[in-house]
């Protein structure tokens, strides 16, 4: 079992009487890509405000690299990096010297501080911008520069909130690739918020599913999946020239087609076990031809479309 | 406390380098090379004066308190209204939180750049001032003079520091720059123009007194009236005590104190000149009033600052 780098307890926020985040109990382990899912406005920020210690919890508390959110938020600092959300530049300093200012906040010497960021700019794509100022960056740059002003502290955990928003998919692709670099090689534990699923599926071992402020459910996705639509179940599709009452009567009168579902020329095959075989046949005796015939993935989009509807 | 003085260092450069900075400071500059000139012309005229005349006394206009009471609002709200909005809108403060320091270091940083950009200003502008007043009138000050200087110094970047502290505490109120530039010009026009219109119309209210007009026939005998003197003396009087609330007329009424050593500001000839101690005395209030504004307004902004919920407007 891998070592627990943040787990938290009863973690509560309330802004008057909207509760942010609603007794959130999480963990995540260390060296792994969490994805922190929930539509705007679900307390995803709230809670990374609350574990880099930016913002005090109402109740319960949390602990990051083993160091106490409220009573040792700085130590979490000096270990954690974040990206927040909508984070800016001094447009009026280059990329190198916005890197060394953060640099220079986090204690790290002079020559240090000029090695790593030459390494980080190396890293993040932006050797040739080093001396440009910011103001004449793309958001694409900025949200790159933000990713090396989160590494210059050789952080255990990064946080990054909706790193990608906003971005063309070209820059989502080239922070995409970086994540999962960085991860690999540097052995680096990513808290990565998001509501893109797409983003998430890509990149993270597991994701955490959060709704109203309360963590609805936290796995990886092939078992969420399988706890969604159970396991061993199958759908498949098919697209045919002809479709009509009787053959879908005679589709599911075989054993372990539970229920089939049409939409114009396609039907959808809901199976027990996998029937593909007798289906097509019965398929084929009825006179109609097989256009196309694939079996259905289920994304995270229905995944997390299953658990956000549930109550 | 390094993160402070890191963040200390980061904003001088800024202010430093900044167009408003420049601008302001030239402006005083060459402002005060103007001014040297028309004081040293002062104090030749009354010789009986001293040096000192050469700040507080203008053949015409202004003198260089009169633009630094002025001026001095302007210059320290202008470093600072939008010191944390700026930040804050810009997405940077959350940047800047996020690091290895203790959150009051940025206040405190801001706060200790902006002081120190102040002094630099009017260190360097009273420099002058008597660089050039000494060259034009070939004597210099006494060195009781001097330590007038010196205090007279000291109480202009007290002065300019509240108007800094001030300022910040704009920028920590409120979310956008625009409010809080609003706010501080609406401050300035109040302290230095429209608060003289309210006292002279309150005291105008209070302390009724009709002025004679050519239809009275003899005018002189009813200005002369101990009636009409007391009533007079009354406005003023009121019309003085409302203008305290006002830190620049603290700062001007303590300046003509320390400078020129006449206890009546001018407006009576004075029966002698005050000791060193005793003009420390006098404007000794003053100095308490601004400094604890200076306090509040600080205090005010730092735990309104620890509190300030950092997540991005939207």
């Amino acid at each position: 079992m891998p070592e627990t780098v943040i787990e938290t307890f009863e973690l509560t926020k309330k802004y008057g009487y909207i509760t942010a985040v609603n007794r959130l109990n999480l963990k995540v382990y260390e060296g792994e890509i969490f994805g922190f899912l929930g539509p705007n406005g679900a307390g995803k920020t709230t809670t990374l405000l609350m574990l880099m210690g930016l913002t005090v919890p109402t109740s319960g508390t949390a602990k990051v690299g083993g160091y106490d959110i409220i009573r040792e938020s700085r130590e979490i600092r000096r270990i954690a990096g974040l990206l927040p959300e909508g984070a800016g530049y001094y447009e009026d300093l280059t990329a190198r010297q916005n890197l060394d200012y953060i640099g220079q906040l986090n204690d790290i010497p002079r020559l240090e501080r000029k090695k790593r960021i030459d390494e980080l700019l190396e890293v993040v794509g932006l050797k040739r911008w080093a001396d440009v100022k910011v103001e004449k960056f793309s958001r694409g740059m900025k949200q790159r520069l933000g990713i090396a002003g989160v590494l210059i502290k050789k952080p255990k955990i990064a946080f990054f909130d909706e790193p990608t928003i906003g971005l063309d998919p070209q820059g989502t692709k080239e922070i995409r690739d970086l994540f999962i670099r960085l991860n690999r090689e540097e052995g680096l534990t990513i808290f990565l918020s998001s509501h893109l699923l797409y983003e998430v599926q890509q990149t993270c071992h597991r994701v955490g599913i959060i709704r109203d402020g309360r963590l609805v459910v936290a796995d990886t996705i092939e078992n969420l999946s399988r706890r969604v639509f159970g396991g061993g179940r199958v759908v498949m599709e098919f697209e045919l020239t002809d479709v009509n009452p009787e053959l879908i009567k005679n589709i599911e009168a075989i054993d372990g087609v539970s229920f089939v579902k049409q939409e114009d020329h396609k039907l959808y095959v809901h199976m027990e076990k996998d029937k593909a075989r007798e289906v097509s046949e019965t398929i084929t005796r009825s006179g109609s031809i097989i256009l196309l015939m694939r079996p259905k993935e289920y994304g995270l989009e229905d995944i997390f479309l299953r658990f956000y509807r549930r109550d | 406390m390094a993160g402070m003085i890191t963040v200390c260092s980061k904003e001088l450069t800024d202010h430093l380098g900044s167009k408003r900075y420049i601008i302001l400071f030239a402006l005083i500059l060459s402002l005060s090379i103007l001014l040297a000139h028309q004081g040293a012309e002062y104090v030749r005229h009354h010789p009986r004066l001293g040096f000192m005349a050469a700040f507080t006394g203008a053949q015409s206009g202004f003198s260089f308190t009169a633009i630094m009471v002025i001026f001095g609002p302007i210059i320290g709200l202008s470093l600072s209204f939008d010191s944390i909005n700026r930040e804050r809108a810009s997405g940077t403060l959350s940047v800047i939180l996020s690091q290895p320091i203790h959150r009051d270091s940025v206040i405190n940083g801001k706060f200790l750049a902006g002081t120190i950009a102040l002094s630099l200003l009017s260190t360097t502008t009273i420099g002058i001032m008597c660089g050039v007043t000494i060259y034009i009138l070939g004597f210099g000050p006494t060195a009781e003079e001097s330590i007038r200087i010196v205090i007279y110094t000291l109480f202009t970047i007290l002065y300019l520091a509240f108007w800094h502290a001030l300022g910040l505490l704009y920028s920590t109120v409120t979310k956008k720059t625009s409010t809080s530039m609003l706010i501080s010009v609406t401050t300035w026009l109040f302290f230095s123009i429209i608060i003289a219109i309210v006292a002279a119309l309150i005291a105008f209210l209070l302390v009724p007194a009709r002025i004679p007009t050519v239809a009275d026939g003899n005018i002189t005998q009813v200005i002369q009236s101990e009636e009409f003197k007391e009533a007079m003396r009354r406005r003023v009087q009121i019309q003085m005590n409302i203008q305290k609330l006002s830190p620049a007329y603290l700062y001007s009424e303590a300046c003509n104190l320390i400078l020129t050593s006449n206890p009546s500001g001018g407006f009576e000839r004075p029966v002698r000149s005050l000791t060193l101690a005793e003009s420390l005395l006098a404007i000794w209030p003053n100095i308490t009033a601004i400094i604890a504004a200076l306090i509040f307004c600080f205090v005010a902004s730092y735990i309104l600052f620890l509190r300030l919920e950092i997540r991005p407007e939207r």
